[in-house]
């Protein structure tokens, strides 16, 4: 059965009040108004939590299911990418303004500016680190036009940076 | 870390990064200088970027592919603005980028048949490319001129110009704002104008933010979130003509 999540959007409700279904975004192309969640692959909690709306709609296609799969694993390698550069970086910059409160000494300075450093490198880093990780799963997907856009982007900033152009 | 977190949240929610409160903010109320606060606004814009667009993403609330695709855009636009920025008067720019985003703060505030969002959040296929790219060029070409981000002109462009419903607009918007943000910090950092010391307790607050914005911005009704985006927008419009009048009057009145 396939399964809808609803998210608020009031406005969009016609005379009718169709159901709101949804949130896939990203591939919309794909697949419209189909999301099948697994047992295996949850979808956020806040998503979990909206009810079904269409409980009578038809299974998909079992291709059709395969590639939302794919593309809904494909998502969440980005969005891991993505929470991991910002856990782990703001984990950092936490452990760093943790060490100014104890007593100043030159290893706490030079921990501190360590911290500090690879904090902020981990989160210019996870942009780019996303936008390679999307071009690379839209690759695999035989999307190898998004794969190029991306490999464009990521060439045409390493050209500002290197060169100061200021962007 | 408050300011941050208010910077977060907003901007998570609205898809603009959170300079517009942040930069302010830190001039006004905290004395920094301003080629202090920019660079540490443009880390925040960064982190919420990466806290917003993990959740929305997670949730298939941001188009991955529009993104792309306006992204390069967005990028062409930003060095090209980099490198006309010699040859034209950023105070003319920002005075026609005041006045175009408060013709669009007031259509957003007092349109009163607004167009009519898709029935549903995936019912949608983004239209009028060939009016996306250009957008998005031009976005990337004031942030490079004007320093503003990209957020308060691409949300619009996307929404009212290519049929995008406004949360997924919003959410698109914020995964695109951490490259382009990325690459500005990181020529800033080269030049040795981060200070680490003002980002840290930004982006512990700014995290926060967007990680809270994130969570409110999908259950917030769409006219609240347009509502709220055109405020912000009257505010970017405030800041562009005063940033353009301050360059200008001086040689009018000569």
């Amino acid at each position: 059965m396939a399964e809808h999540v609803e998210v608020s959007e009031p406005e969009a409700a016609g005379p009718e009040g169709p159901a709101v279904s949804a949130a896939v975004m990203a591939d919309a192309h794909v697949t419209h108004n189909v999301v099948v969640p697994t047992v295996e692959q949850p979808l956020a909690p806040e998503v979990d939590a909206e009810p079904i709306t269409q409980p009578g709609a038809e299974a998909p296609p079992m291709g059709r299911a395969r590639r939302r799969d794919r593309t809904v694993a494909g998502d969440r390698w980005i969005a891991r990418v993505l929470r991991g550069g910002a856990v782990v970086s703001g984990g950092m910059f936490v452990v760093s303004l943790g060490l100014e409160a104890l007593p100043q000494s030159e290893n706490v300075h030079v921990a501190i500016d360590l911290l500090r450093k690879g904090a902020a490198s981990m989160l210019l880093v996870t942009p780019v680190a996303r936008l390679a990780v999307a071009g690379t799963l839209l690759g695999l997907k035989g999307e190898w036009r998004y794969t190029l856009i991306a490999a464009g982007v990521l060439g045409l900033l390493a050209i500002a940076v290197s060169t100061g152009i200021p962007t | 870390m408050v300011a941050g977190g208010l910077a977060g949240s907003l901007g998570a929610m609205l898809g603009i990064g959170g300079g517009i409160v942040l930069v302010p903010a830190l001039v006004l109320l905290f004395g920094i200088p301003v080629e202090d606060a920019v660079p540490a606004s443009l880390m925040c814009v960064v982190a919420n970027s990466c806290a917003a667009a993990a959740g929305y993403v997670h949730n298939h609330l941001s188009d991955i592919r529009l993104g792309l695709t306006l992204e390069l855009s967005t990028v062409l636009g930003a060095i090209f603005g980099g490198l006309v920025a010699a040859m034209v008067a950023p105070a003319m720019v920002a005075v026609v980028f005041g006045l175009f985003t408060f013709y669009v703060a007031l259509q957003m505030l007092l349109l009163r048949a607004p167009r009519q969002e898709p029935a549903t959040l995936d019912d949608y296929s983004p239209t009028n490319y060939p009016l996306g790219i250009s957008g998005s060029f031009v976005a990337g070409g004031l942030s490079a001129l004007l320093g503003v981000g990209g957020g308060p002109l691409k949300v619009p462009l996307m929404s009212y110009g290519m049929r995008v419903p406004f949360k997924v607009a919003s959410a698109t918007s914020n995964l695109m704002i951490g490259v382009t943000g990325a690459a500005s910090v990181a020529a800033y950092a080269l030049r040795g104008h981060l200070k680490l010391a003002l980002v840290s307790p930004l982006v512990v607050g700014v995290l926060g933010g967007a990680y809270v914005g994130s969570l409110l911005m999908p259950k917030v009704p769409t006219p609240v979130l347009k509502k709220l985006f055109a405020l912000v927008l009257l505010v970017v419009a405030s800041q562009m003509l005063w940033k353009g009048g301050a360059g200008l009057w001086p040689n009018m009145l000569k």
